[in-house]
């Protein structure tokens, strides 16, 4: 049995007095892809914010190879060796390429050099772009920056919400072939995706939400045949 | 225009360059425009003339000691004023620095009074260039001017707090994901923003006079420049003081020189109906 190094229960958060998830839990291994789907307003992005410390959970608990971290700021979270790559807003727009994969080792200066080659290395395309500014690079461009800066510290849990947002259908499977990459490395992958099918096929295993909660969960081949799924997606039960 | 003029304009910018850059970057960190600094600067020259001529300290170490003072007024001023208010609105906040513009203007007046001052230093003769008048102070001014905006662009492009400093003003809540603790970087803000303030009273009390109202007189043309160069935007504040510098000048040619001081009103004001970006800037001043 892998060991499980991350682990939510009975997750609960939302916007002030407006509950978003409720109850979730969820359990993911070592060297596991979990692809979060679910119809909008399902609370799949919430879900994510929760567990990096952005949406301050209600109750519930969220464990890193097996230290609490629920509650926690973000900034101490970020030491955890959690990386969180947000849907939008996930670059800083006025540095350039390189001070953005740079702000990616901010909790450990001292690795940053050896990490920008590593990444450059991981996508060279960013490598003649390190002096443009973030802000004038295409969507796939910065949503490579937003990866390679998430992978600067060598996280062993990565937080995806919507990797495939916004991109042509030719960067969408170059982002998932990222995704494989990164995880055939040993990186634990929570990810949500509104493309439920392409993200269910790079997943190992899969959650599907409904109104904040896990209608159903299970391993990405049995979502991916299931009927229910689809009925889910249809929004007839949501 | 004549050189006098040219001259004129070059020491005016120089004069409200820095604090311009120091309210830009303030309001990259907080959100939102912070009209304490008319305050702030009187409390930078008061300061300076304090240490300069009842307690006879030369005017380098005035200088230094007022930086340290004012910056910590500002970090002061924000932890005990603005830090609580977090959240409110923009327009709400700038009606607060407004007030606490008053508070200390009046602090001020309660012990110094609204007396005239000046510092304690050698009357010198102005050096004439090609016909135009400049004082030793003035090339004084203008230098540290310069080498402010040196020291500036090195502390922001080249240095690590530097870059927390952008990315927080860029987008807090990566900065927060990314490990960066925001309230320390605001904190070095005030701080640094703090001494330009207090520098920029000592050169207004070298140039102007040190009274009372010396900070609230250059908030204005501090407040034009900055958004002119898009607010924000450290480096277009130093190309917006140059504008503000020159109109000014320019006005003189036209109308009586009382009227110099609505020029920068008049800049805000053609500014936010054509332009709210200002020149360089992305962010806008919203209502």
């Amino acid at each position: 049995m892998p060991e499980t190094v991350l682990a939510a229960e009975s997750l609960t958060s939302g916007y002030g007095k407006a509950v978003i998830c409720q109850d979730v839990s969820l359990a993911l291994a070592e060297g596991e892809i979990t692809c979060v789907i679910g119809p909008n307003g399902a609370g799949k992005s919430t879900l994510l914010k929760t567990i990096a410390g952005v949406v301050r959970p209600m109750s519930g608990s969220v464990r890193i190879a097996g230290r609490e971290i629920a509650g926690l700021p973000a900034p101490r979270i970020a030491r955890s060796g959690m990386a969180y790559v947000p849907q939008e807003a996930n670059v800083f727009r006025q540095l350039t390429t390189h001070e953005n994969l740079t702000m990616g080792a901010w909790t450990d200066p001292g690795r940053a050099e050896a990490a920008c080659a590593r990444v450059y290395g991981m996508f060279p395309d960013l490598k003649p772009l390190r002096r443009v500014r973030a802000g004038n690079l295409s969507g796939g461009q910065r949503q490579m920056v937003a990866f390679g800066m998430a992978m600067m510290l060598e996280p062993r849990v990565l937080l995806l919400d919507e990797p495939s947002a916004g991109l042509s259908p030719l960067m969408v499977r170059h982002m998932f072939d990222i995704v494989r990459r990164v995880n055939a490395d040993g990186v634990a992958i929570l990810m949500v995706e509104q493309n439920a099918i392409e993200g269910l096929r790079v997943a190992h295993r899969g959650i599907v939400m409904a109104a904040g909660r896990v209608a159903l969960e299970g391993t990405a081949g049995a979502l991916l045949d299931s009927s229910e799924v689809s009925e889910l997606y249809l929004g007839t039960r949501a | 225009m004549s050189l006098q003029m040219i001259v004129n304009a070059l020491v005016n910018a120089a004069l409200i360059a820095p604090p311009a850059m120091a309210f830009s970057l303030l309001f990259g960190i907080l959100r939102f425009p912070n009209f304490a600094i008319g305050g702030y600067i009187t409390v930078g020259a008061f300061a300076a003339f304090t240490l300069n001529v009842p307690l006879g300290l030369p005017l380098p170490l005035a200088a230094a000691g007022a930086m340290a003072v004012t910056a910590l007024v500002v970090w002061g001023a924000h932890v005990l004023v603005f830090r609580p208010m977090e959240g409110q609105s923009a327009i709400t906040l700038l009606v607060v620095s407004i007030a606490v513009t008053l508070i200390l203007e009046n602090v001020i007046r309660l012990f110094y009074s609204a007396d005239v001052r000046g510092f304690d230093i050698p009357l010198q003769r102005p050096w004439k260039v090609f016909g135009a008048h400049i004082t030793p102070e003035q090339v004084e001014i203008i230098g540290w001017s310069l080498a402010i905006g040196v020291m500036l662009h090195l502390l922001l492009a080249h240095t690590r707090i530097g870059r927390a400093m952008r990315a927080v003003a860029d987008n807090p809540m990566l900065a927060a994901i990314r490990g960066v603790n925001a309230g320390r970087v605001t904190a070095f803000t005030t701080a640094i923003c703090g001494a330009l303030f207090g520098l920029t009273g000592v050169f207004a009390g070298l140039d102007l006079v040190i009274e009372p109202l010396v900070g609230w007189n250059l908030t204005i043309p501090i407040f034009a420049a900055a958004i002119l160069g898009g607010i924000g935007s450290p480096y277009g504040a130093i190309l917006g003081a140059l504008l503000v510098g020159l109109a000014e000048e320019a006005t003189i040619l036209v109308l009586p020189s009382t009227y110099k001081i609505a020029v920068g009103f008049v800049i805000i004001a053609v500014l936010l109906l054509v332009r709210p970006q200002g020149l360089f800037g992305t962010a806008e001043i919203k209502k």
